[in-house]
């Protein structure tokens, strides 16, 4: 579990990192309560919190592979497949704690969070959806300041598109329904479940449509190989 | 015994074929210095015997064993050091060696221990704690090469690890591969730095176009080359065309070239001309000085692939 333990040391080595892993989340808890949403701002905002904070972690890896770290793990007897999983457990993990810290604290702040544990369920099963899109977008790229870029435009567009930032009845019905290929609509989809206090059933087609991202996006980021 | 075995190894990308039918053979406890201009096939060979990249045809055997037969075994006992300073930068010296240690095997006491022991031979004991990126370049390259031997690998593949270093860096880098090397590790050294092989290697093997085109002993790659003589002079009076080609008239004299007032002859294997060519330089004035150059490996590279070692950048 060498790699793993090191992935975690080394997403709390950098400064933007730990803004985004440590300083947002705060900001998620502070934000008002606002009437017309079914869950308070911060909260309602924390999905695009949680593709940057895994953006940011993700692209370690992409660094290690464009400055030839990747060539020395490749001579190692360690497989392309060992160095995934446990740099992506130790991802997952970090951005699972984020959540349930922030869902502990939302609540010890004062946010009628409606049913905390389903909420953590719900920004969890994301955080890993968010990870896979991460290991994804950076396999397609060569650097990672590029990717990195476009994903910020990519993340606001999501987010924007799958209903994140407004209601989705407020845009044209070919537009809603291009919004469910996105991981965002089910994430908000899931959202306006738990917080409307609906059946935990209704929830079990948004989480297989997550999970279903997830898978999709994993197979695609792990295609680069290690050199 | 024979550490590394490669017969007929060929790899293509696409129509080109960067090893064509190579052969090689490392002894135990050598160092191979390996030399080939850009493109020669030197990265390819290195990373195909590391197990980087798939070869198309032929044999690659390590310690006796198959290699992609026994592939996770085998790489147990490599040790890479890459071209470029590959270590993670927000991690301190020590945490790089305790990676790349872990992802050996090692553990708890006997990891403290090589890492110890490995930043104590690269000198960067003092700098344990710190950050290769407040590293000087020649301590970086000290910490590249300590993560390669951190799971003391008996071979040990160094792909050009001097380049862009201060002289003193490179001699404490030579220093380091020659106590390597007497402690029982098998060293195979790419360089663009003909000194550097001459210096360290036990065997140099010349690279060109994928294939391996002389392998031998420094004494041995010159012998196979030594069928010309060459003479330098430098004349009291700037040469005449008339005086040249009295020169290139001589029996067995090859080429003659001429920059101001020295001059350069090439003459055959056995010509012997040295006497000829002093008695016709007096009587056009006089020399002020003559040698008849000793042939080096930069001759030797030259004669074989026709380049110079540093035309232009890696292959």
């Amino acid at each position: 579990m060498t790699i793993f333990f090191f992935a975690i040391k080394r997403c709390f080595r950098n400064v933007m990192n730990i803004i985004f892993l440590c300083v947002l989340p705060i900001l998620v808890i502070l934000m008002p309560d606002e009437e017309w949403l079914p869950l308070p701002l911060g909260f309602q905002m924390y999905g695009v919190i949680l593709l940057f904070a895994a953006g940011r972690i993700v692209s370690i890896m992409m660094d290690d592979r464009a400055k030839g770290i990747l060539t020395r793990v490749g001579i190692s007897p360690i497989t392309h497949l060992q160095y995934l999983w446990q740099n992506l457990l130790a991802y997952s993990l970090i951005l699972i704690v984020q959540v349930g810290l922030v869902i502990i604290a939302g609540s010890l702040y004062g946010h009628d969070l409606i049913h905390p544990f389903l909420l953590f369920v719900v920004y969890s099963l994301f955080a890993l959806t968010a990870i896979g899109f991460s290991l994804a977008w950076f396999s397609l790229f060569r650097h990672k300041e590029t990717a990195f870029a476009v994903l910020i435009g990519m993340v606001f567009l999501m987010a924007m598109a799958g209903g994140m930032l407004w209601p989705l009845d407020m845009m044209p019905e070919l537009m809603q329904r291009f919004a469910m290929l996105l991981p965002t609509y089910w994430l908000a989809e899931s959202i306006t479940i738990v917080a409307s206090q609906g059946d935990i059933s209704e929830l079990l087609i948004p989480f297989a449509m997550l999970l279903l991202f997830t898978i999709a996006f994993l197979i695609i980021g792990s295609k680069r190989r290690l050199a | 015994m024979t550490i590394v075995y490669m017969k007929d190894i060929v790899k293509r990308y696409g129509s080109f074929r960067a090893l064509d039918h190579v052969d090689l053979e490392i002894e135990e406890g050598t160092i191979l210095g390996l030399l080939g201009p850009n493109g020669a096939g030197k990265t390819t060979l290195i990373h195909s015997l590391a197990g980087l990249i798939k070869i198309d045809s032929g044999e690659i055997y390590l310690f006796g064993k198959k290699l992609n037969e026994n592939i996770m075994e085998l790489k147990r006992q490599i040790g890479l050091v890459t071209q470029e300073v590959t270590v993670f930068e927000d991690l301190t010296a020590r945490e790089n060696l305790e990676f790349f240690g872990g992802i050996y095997g090692l553990r708890g006491a006997e990891l403290k221990q090589r890492v110890n022991e490995t930043l104590s031979f690269v000198g960067l004991t003092d700098k344990a704690k710190s950050l290769p990126t407040k590293f000087s370049g020649g301590m970086k390259r000290r910490l590249n090469i300590a993560c390669a031997l951190v799971h003391r690998p008996k071979l040990l593949i160094m792909d050009e690890p001097t380049v862009g270093i201060d002289p003193q860096s490179r001699n404490y880098i030579l220093d380091s591969v020659r106590k390597l090397q007497q402690q029982g590790t098998t060293i195979l050294y790419t360089t663009h730095y003909m000194e550097e092989v001459q210096t360290i290697a036990s065997q140099i093997a010349i690279m060109d176009r994928g294939h391996v085109i002389a392998k031998g002993t420094l004494d041995e790659l010159i012998e196979n080359i030594q069928h010309e003589e060459r003479i330098e002079l430098e004349v009291v009076n700037e040469p005449t065309s008339e005086l040249l080609v009295e020169l290139e008239n001589l029996n067995g004299v090859k080429q003659v070239t001429q920059d101001s007032k020295n001059i350069q002859v090439v003459s055959s294997g056995g010509a012997e001309n040295v006497d000829n060519v002093l008695e016709i330089i007096k009587k056009a004035g006089g020399v002020r000085s003559v040698s008849a150059k000793k042939l080096t490996l930069e001759d030797v590279f030259l004669t074989l692939t026709g380049k110079t070692l540093r035309d232009g950048e890696e292959d």
